[in-house]
């Protein structure tokens, strides 16, 4: 009778159980969770952040389009944090470009970038596993359009065992399987080009450990510089009339020189 | 004197409940895994490690220590330490070993007592009382000494000299010396060559050459055991497998195994070479494989590490250099890269991702770089010295915020409607131009690569375009060709747009 008693005591407090969790608020039973830098993302994140010891299944319609811009704050933190910790990289669909990414605080010297010759989808998920396991790996990044559920389960449990953070990048197509995932997102770029504060990705959350989301959010993901950059021609094309042909605006640009005599012309130094 | 006799009783390998253990050393380990003599060969290499006068009498290794007690902290000490490596050696090489020891002060009388611990008789504290079935040199006439009724050293010895040696023979009575002290032993020394180079020969012909890991892993103990003997590490090794003769082609093949750091376990290469037979097909079948030691470096601190009597920090997973070496021995040897900066202009060249191969030359200077940063800082850990070299390093890398993330391999090819590009779909210019002029004169030795055909001249206007699903896209075009260097027949652009040639350099992401 006592027994009966305190298991109804306990189960009223959902927070003392690890793994339980109301249904109506977020999960909490992360270890430890990395700071995803956007705080209206972060505040949607179970644990206000990227999970550690769990996969994180991005979606996205190609490969190649969004990654950079989600995750450089929250590896750049990670970095920051441990200078000696590697980032893997399995199977990224082009080159890294380091002027870019450095821009971003991440540190290029501690990145591996790991391919396979051909589009070798086994030998991806063996080194994603391996890199896992390696002790002075801090997260990976993977990108398996092939993967299987089965085969993402094992990764899944590599990031649990070793508590790494684990990306896994996939195309649309991919979220009508199930996945051993606990966290899933959808990404994709916004074409409103409205206010120079608009918002430049848009992500939902479609699977968490807690209530669902019904809302998108939005981010923007792009550096104070590019921002300004952009923001700056979209301001001269409303002055001048819109041209179409690109090389006319191209001298609409110098304004004064009317044949390009210069041998390197600099990009307009913007502050931040 | 002091004299420590070993033997080995049992050998048996570690049971199924550490499964992962046996698995580790790649691939189901057979029960014979060891023959009786490498195990005696092991052992000698390991007490090696602790005195020089290592030797094999009857069955057992016997070892002088006399002059090793003052370095090693007393006999009790040394004993202690000499049965912990032995207990790690034959842990690490998945198998249980139960190996008995006896000291005493001559050699004769510790093989005599160990020769009563292995049947699980007394040991009786006077010598004298020892039985005589103990002393080799007795074998001959154990049924005329049961007779005259002696049974233990003591009643030997109590007989008269001059009889003995007339009836029994002058190497009982110098045997009885020798045990006794009176007489010098002598032995030829045990010592370890200075190169390791093993064959064996295969139980079976194997075919697949992945089924050579069962003979490599045999040798690997043995190689474990020289370099423990020889306080070294292992850098390089060359396995060679003898191909059957009956057959045309080479009668031998061969592959070279690198490591980054010395290792003297010989784990991380087991994994190394069993990646690398994978990808080996055998022309012939193989009988015999040969194991031999290329490069070892002797490390100085390997007996200050065993002598710790603090418990090793269980290390969670491999190094990142052996990720790498794992993942190049399986995926080939350019799939591991590292970022490296590079001075110049051009997007493509801005970068360079190199190649982490051991047995390369860039590449092995690289992994070195990782490795020795590694040490540098557990040293700085150690000493709590601030990071210093990081912040000179970081600030030789130019960060531009401006340039996309992702850079294709190749710039793509874009077809155009009107003068615009077209890449899955109509796309909105943002902004643009950025000029970029790299020609052969602004490039630091242009002179001596103007008649290279990687530099070639790079004349293109970069624009940031946004695609139909929302990314920015970094296209350029080429300005204009230059035709064989002859700088004057430039064509003005505006007259050629119809014909600009467009190109995706890179992604926004």
């Amino acid at each position: 009778m006592t027994l009966n008693v305190t298991t109804a005591l306990k189960l009223n407090e959902p927070a003392d159980i690890a793994h339980v969790w109301r249904a109506s608020e977020l999960g909490g039973a992360y270890a430890s969770t990395i700071a995803t830098g956007y705080a209206a993302l972060s505040r949607v994140l179970p644990g206000g952040g990227w999970p550690c010891g769990a996969m994180t299944e991005v979606l996205q319609s190609q490969p190649g389009q969004h990654e950079w811009g989600l995750l450089a704050p929250a590896l750049g933190a990670l970095q920051a944090a441990s200078p000696d910790s590697l980032v893997a990289l399995v199977g990224a669909p082009y080159c890294p470009f380091g002027p870019a990414l450095s821009a971003r605080q991440l540190n290029m010297q501690r990145l591996l970038n790991i391919h396979a010759t051909k589009n070798d989808s086994p030998a991806m998920l063996w080194a994603a596993r391996e890199a896992l396991q390696c002790a002075d790996v801090e997260a990976v990044l993977a990108w398996l359009p092939d993967a299987r559920s089965a085969h993402l389960r094992r990764l899944q449990i590599a990031a649990l065992t070793h508590n790494k953070l684990l990306f896994v990048f996939r195309r649309l197509a991919a979220q009508h399987e199930s996945s051993p995932a606990p966290l899933r997102l959808r990404l994709a770029g916004t074409l409103q080009s409205v206010d120079a504060a608009a918002c430049n990705l848009q992500i939902e959350v479609f699977k968490r450990r807690g209530p669902l989301l019904g809302a998108q959010i939005l981010i923007d993901t792009r550096p104070a510089r590019l921002a300004a950059l952009l923001a700056a021609s979209r301001e001269r094309v409303h002055q001048h009339t819109p041209q179409t042909e690109p090389a006319a605006a191209l001298f609409d640009m110098s304004g004064i020189l009317r044949k390009p005599l210069h041998a390197l012309d600099r990009t307009a130094s913007l502050q931040h | 004197m002091r004299w420590i006799a070993l033997q080995a009783c049992s050998i048996e390998p570690l049971s199924s409940t550490d499964g992962a253990a046996v698995q580790s050393l790649g691939g189901a380990i057979a029960p014979q895994v060891i023959s009786a003599a490498a195990v005696q060969q092991a052992i000698c290499a390991i007490a090696l490690s602790f005195t020089p006068r290592v030797a094999l009498c009857s069955n057992a290794v016997v070892m002088e220590v006399s002059g090793s007690l003052r370095l090693f902290g007393g006999l009790h000490k040394l004993a202690a330490l000499l049965e912990a490596s032995l207990h790690t050696f034959f842990n690490k090489n998945s198998l249980i070993a139960h190996i008995i020891r006896a000291q005493a002060a001559t050699s004769l009388i510790a093989i005599g007592r160990l020769r009563l611990l292995r049947t699980g008789q007394k040991v009786p504290v006077r010598v004298a009382d020892m039985p005589l079935h103990t002393l080799a040199a007795t074998q001959l006439h154990m049924g005329v000494l049961e007779r005259t009724g002696c049974r233990s050293w003591g009643d030997l010895l109590a007989l008269p000299r001059d009889g003995v040696a007339r009836r029994f023979g002058a190497p009982l009575l110098a045997a009885l010396d020798q045990a006794r002290g009176a007489l010098p032993e002598v032995y030829t020394w045990r010592t370890l060559p200075e190169q390791f180079e093993q064959k064996i020969e295969l139980d079976a012909l194997v075919i697949h050459a992945s089924a050579l890991m069962a003979g490599v892993d045999m040798l690997l103990v043995q190689l474990h055991a020289w370099l423990l003997g020889r306080q070294s590490g292992l850098c390089a090794l060359k396995l060679v497998w003898h191909l059957d003769k009956r057959r045309d082609g080479p009668s031998t093949g061969e592959l070279t195994v690198r490591t980054a750091q010395p290792a003297q376990h010989p784990k991380h290469v087991a994994r190394l070479i069993a990646e690398r037979l994978n990808q080996v097909s055998l022309s012939a079948p193989v009988h015999s494989i040969t194991l031999a030691s290329l490069e070892t470096v002797s490390l100085l601190d390997a007996a200050g590490a065993t002598a710790s009597l603090l418990i090793e920090p269980r290390q969670q997973g491999a190094s990142s250099i052996q990720l790498i070496e794992r993942l190049s021995a399986r995926l080939g040897s350019a799939s591991v890269q590292m970022w490296q900066p590079q001075a110049d202009h051009r997007p493509e060249r801005m970068q360079r991702w190199v190649t982490l191969d051991a047995s390369g030359d860039t590449g092995y200077l690289a992994t070195e770089s990782i490795a020795a940063r590694a040490r540098i800082n557990s040293v700085k850990d150690i000493k709590g010295i601030k990071n210093t070299t990081k912040n000179t390093l970081e600030s030789s890398i130019r960060a531009e915020a401006l340039f996309p993330t992702w850079l294709l391999h190749q710039p793509l090819k874009l077809a155009s409607k009107a003068g615009a590009p077209l890449h899955q779909g109509p796309l909105v210019r943002l902004a643009g131009p950025q000029r970029l002029e790299a020609t052969g004169w602004l490039l630091a030795n242009g002179a001596e690569c103007a008649n290279r055909i990687d530099i070639f001249p790079a004349l293109r206007d970069y624009f940031i375009y946004r695609s139909s699903q929302g990314v920015l896209l970094w296209i350029y075009s080429e300005r204009l060709a230059l035709t064989g260097g002859d700088q004057s027949q430039q064509k003005p652009a505006p007259q050629n747009q119809g014909q600009r040639e467009w190109y995706l350099h890179g992604v926004f992401a």
